[in-house]
């Protein structure tokens, strides 16, 4: 005779209300799954998530409210959820998930994981944790009306990086710089000159012309003449924007004489490109903006449609006006912050929209295309995915179903289950396919984890290993490197100050070559990586280092189908891209749904700072999230789909 | 009926709705919030498509239903709070919903449905029903139909669920398609390949388009004795068939089957399987002698599952934009199965 409690037999039913469980994140997923857990009878539960709440949360976040804008995701989260089961047992923490507090033992208190993510990072991390604690996890993304599920059970299904993510979408600084051919690039441009004025130098991203395009010339020779002859011609608009900048003394009025940087950038740089003339033989030229005979046409009456005030495009001379304006605003923003200080960019910082509004439509302006309302380029600039509720109601319920079956100790009748926006040939709409075993050459669950990367030994910094190859590429978050050279030479320590003389020095500088090996360990992870190094010379310009076989079996997507197939999806690409071209990887891949990360709005941002116990700046932080951007989905293939015809699921 | 858009959104709205206004457009967030709705039946399916419709901004949304409160139904449910037990579902459940979206009307009604009149069906653009019986379910999508208002039905029974849409015979809706773009084909034979101009890759056009649907009880009685019926039998969901069961079960007992009677349920499942199977001709093998296992009781993960689902289904319909699933959904939890499927006339 069956017992049940509820829908539940009885054993399953006792089960859920003894077990902990760890929910990650406490954002769209999240709240949708801790409802769902309590409903279905788990009695303790734990939810993190480093964020606080905003107004635009509140569309689908359902545990929040107005009042709550400003506070604490896991903790509102955990209060609303007692209001109708007060007997739940929650604990939450307003942290971030990568702080070393939580360790291998941290995660081996729980039955189970649930990731309620929304970047790579942390998906990255949370998967070690679980790997390392052999906990499992249940996995899950959405964006917009699509999204996945997924199990990952050490060694027996794949981990999260078992399957080689496409990495970020990444133009190169002659795209930004010289030849944008589409909005995105005069956004990324626009965001990079904020950097350049207001912000923290980089020096991956330069506003001016590049001498050094490589289209310019086949001669590399001709190439390193240009360069010199900019160097020596003086001419202080052919320099970098910072030098320039730096050049005037930081004087007020030359610096932000509205007039004065803008005949600059939009005038003075288009006519040097112009003088460029190779790069204008196949292409529509840039006409320079006669920033004068612009702003004689004095102030213009804003036509109001039945759009939203953002949706409006304005014309030219709105757009000039905008810019003088917002650059005006900020100057003194920055001045108010006294010396040394630094604006960080910021979607939701209206002058901040409005500076690249302007400066990225003025652009687009003199590349001759159509100019773009502010709600579309704080889409692409903010990286905003587009999200609702139900898409994400329906992935938290299939999370808790996944759940019950590992729970009931039929972990192999747990799948990969894809939410569709349409039903497929087949008429599913989810479709649910078998989870494939662990890849064997995984670089973080195969037993003896090895990679090789090609670099310049003697143009490689070891503050770019341990911060571009170790924790961006491969997702460490406290490396630990050993020279495998007979003496166990400490190249990079994760603790504190211990390596920090090491960090400007090349790899070269400690005998390494081609060839080399180095053991790279982080604790916290339980990781360890082995790294073999082949040098190499003759990198394309802007790469930095390439892992070899990234994309296995696969030839990388010439450009224009992967563009179409992004057209399909009505996904705007909104990369934030480096300097470093890799190409795009494979789309056709059945991918998990990052439903990745939005520019944090600074009031985030301070919260990201303090947890982790990591100093990061702001402007880091950013581009580390940066570098988990949004992935474009194709409507899943049904390679691996089940047929009901073919296998007996039950 | 057209639904009358206020052409002004507010900031306020702007601010909140902005993630959702750049997945389905501004339009269709205005035709949102003309369009009153009404949700019969605060179970656990009712909650979720309650929460997912004032979460997306209709007008406003009228809670109906007569039952009242028990342990169980807490429980069962996230709208209602532990202390309020003995009063009616929807009152019950009326403070919550409100907080959720204070933009939208939401209202609580505790009538029985089956005493409503026909013109009370008739002030809403969209009529959801969860819980409700056959009968009722039938004759409030006649009635709907003849006055172009959009009708779901939906329930959750254990680990199976389903949801039906009528929209009646000519449902215009809008698809946005990519404009097509074909790359422009050039030697370049000197230096790198040249970065060429593109149009916009990203800019779409919207296609007008229109769908058919046809009554629930047209699609309940297909006839399954014609050969062509018969072959198609392979590729039907068997949960079709387990729904006439559960909906005849419900218009025999009054309720649905409950994990406390559930060996003299299990019982009359079967019993109702064997002669609704036999009624249609067909084989009672069709549906497996433990399908009674996996049908009591509303699962909440289940509940949300199909509350999604459908309630998306009443925002696309309500917005006119994107394809409606035509005519069923079906749920299978066990494993993890979501099938669109449709039944009735060609």
């Amino acid at each position: 005779m069956v017992q049940l409690v509820g829908s539940l037999r009885k054993e399953l039913a006792d089960s859920l209300s003894a077990c902990r469980v760890l929910v990650v994140g406490a954002g769209g997923i999240g709240c949708e799954l801790l409802k769902n857990l309590v409903l279905t009878g788990f009695k303790n539960i734990e939810v993190i998530d480093l964020d606080i709440i905003d107004v635009s949360n509140l569309n689908r976040q359902f545990l929040f409210q107005k009042k709550h804008v400003g506070k604490s995701k896991a903790q509102v989260a955990k209060e609303s959820v007692l209001q109708f089961c007060p007997t739940a047992n929650i604990t939450a923490y307003h942290d971030s998930i990568m702080n070393p507090e939580y360790n291998v033992e941290f995660f081996r208190n729980f039955m189970l994981v649930m990731n309620a993510l929304d970047n790579r990072a942390a998906r990255n991390h949370v998967n070690r944790m679980c790997l390392a604690a052999d906990i499992p996890l249940i996995e899950s993304g959405t964006a917009g009306y699509l999204g996945q599920v997924t199990v990952i059970k050490k060694g027996l299904t794949e981990c999260y990086e078992c399957q080689p993510k496409p990495t970020q979408k990444t133009f190169p600084g002659c795209t930004i710089r010289n030849t944008p051919s589409e909005p995105i690039h005069c956004i990324v441009w626009a965001k990079y000159l904020f950097n350049q004025l207001f912000g923290e130098e980089d020096a991956d991203q330069e506003v001016s012309p590049d001498t050094a395009d490589p289209e310019l010339s086949w001669n590399p020779a001709d190439t390193e003449a240009r360069a010199t002859a900019s160097d020596q011609d003086g001419d202080i608009k052919r320099v970098s924007t910072k030098d320039w900048a730096r050049s005037t003394g930081y004087d007020a009025v030359k610096l932000f004489n509205k007039d004065c940087l803008s005949e600059s950038l939009f005038k003075d740089d288009i006519q040097y490109l112009l003088t460029m003339d190779k790069l204008w033989k196949k292409r529509k030229a840039p006409l320079p903006l006669d920033w004068l005979e612009i702003q004689k046409l004095g102030k213009i009456l804003e036509v109001t449609g039945t759009g939203l005030k953002d949706q409006q495009v304005l014309g030219v001379a709105g757009y000039s006006q905008l810019f003088s304006r917002s650059v005006e605003t900020l100057r003194s923003m920055l001045a108010d912050k006294g010396d040394g200080a630094e604006l960080v960019w910021d979607k939701d910082d209206p002058p901040a929209m409005d500076f690249v509004t302007a400066a990225a439509n003025l652009r687009m302006h003199i590349f001759s295309m159509n100019m773009k309302s502010r709600f579309d380029i704080k889409s692409m600039a903010g990286n905003i995915i587009p999200a609702i509720a139900t898409t994400n109601a329906v992935i938290a319920g299939l999370i808790v179903l996944e759940a019950l079956k590992i729970l009931s100790g039929d972990v192999e009748q747990c799948r990969t289950i894809f939410l569709n926006k349409q039903p497929n040939p087949r008429k599913k709409l989810l479709v649910p396919c078998a989870l494939d075993p662990p890849s064997a050459n995984c670089y973080v669950c195969a037993s003896k984890p090895e990679v090789t990367v090609k670099l310049n030994v003697h143009n490689t910094l070891v503050l770019a290993l341990q911060d571009k190859i170790l924790k961006e590429k491969f997702g460490m978050v406290a490396p630990d490197v050993q020279i495998e050279d007979g003496k166990g030479t400490i190249l990079i320590s994760s603790e504190e100050g211990e390596t920090e003389a090491n960090n400007s020095k090349f790899l070269s500088d400690f005998g390494i070559r081609h060839g080399s090996r180095l053991q790279v360990d982080d604790f916290l992870q339980d990781y360890t990586l082995l790294v073999n190094v082949i040098h190499c010379e003759d990198l394309e310009k802007d790469v930095e280092f390439e892992v070899v076989g990234d994309a296995p079996d696969k030839a990388p997507t010439p450009p224009s189908a992967q563009e179409d197939k992004n057209v399909a999806n009505g996904n705007k690409d909104s990369a934030e891209p480096s300097t470093s071209s890799k190409a795009p990887a494979e789309q056709d891949d059945v991918l998990i749904v990052d439903s990745d990360e939005e520019e944090p709005s600074s009031s985030t941002m301070d919260v990201r700072m303090e947890s982790g116990g990591h100093k990061r700046k702001l402007h880091d932080a950013e581009t580390g999230e940066a570098s988990a951007k949004r992935q474009r989905l194709d409507q899943p293939l049904a390679a691996d789909e089940e047929d009901d015809d073919i296998i007996a699921l039950d | 009926k057209r639904v009358k858009e206020e052409s002004i959104i507010s900031e306020e709205e702007a601010a909140q709705y902005d993630r959702q206004i750049r997945l389905w457009g501004l339009d269709a967030q205005k035709r949102l919030r003309g369009s009153r709705v009404l949700l019969v039946g605060l179970r656990g399916l009712g909650a979720e498509v309650a929460k997912n419709l004032i979460l997306a901004g209709v007008k406003g949304l009228t809670l109906l239903d007569h039952e009242q409160v028990t342990e169980e139904s807490c429980r069962a449910q996230f709208l209602i709070p532990v202390t309020a037990q003995g009063q009616n579902r929807a009152q019950a459940s009326l403070e919550r919903a409100q907080y959720l979206n204070p933009m939208v009307e939401v209202k609580a009604d505790t009538d029985r449905v089956e005493t409503k009149p026909d013109k009370f069906f008739l002030q809403f653009e969209a009529v959801c029903l969860t819980g409700c019986s056959r009968d009722l379910m039938v004759r409030v999508d006649q009635l709907c139909a003849q006055h172009n208002i959009k009708v779901f039905c939906g329930d959750v029974f254990g680990y199976h669920g389903y949801m039906f849409s009528d929209l009646g015979q000519e449902h215009n809706y809008v698809e946005e398609k990519p404009k097509v773009v074909k790359p422009k084909t050039d030697e370049s034979n000197d230096g790198p390949e040249a970065k060429k101009p593109k149009v916009d890759p990203n800019e779409t056009t919207m296609i007008k388009k229109t769908a058919s649907f046809c009554s629930l009880k047209v699609a309940l009685e297909v006839d399954w004795t014609n050969e062509k019926a018969k072959s198609s039998l392979k590729r039907t969901p068997v949960d079709y068939f387990l729904l006439h069961v559960l909906l005849k079960f419900r218009t025999d007992k009054g309720r649905d089957p409950h994990p406390e009677s559930f060996e003299a349920d299990a019982t009359l499942l079967r019993q109702i399987r064997d002669d609704v199977l036999e009624a249609m001709g067909l084989s009672s093998e069709l549906l497996p002698h433990d399908f009674v296992s996996y049908c009591f009781s509303e699962m909440a993960p289940v509940c949300a599952v199909v509350g999604g689902v459908l309630g998306q289904e009443v925002v696309k319909a309500l917005s006119q934009r994107d394809a409606p699933h035509k005519n069923f959904f079906f749920f299978d939890g066990m494993k993890g199965s979501g099938v669109v499927d449709y039944f009735g006339p060609k």
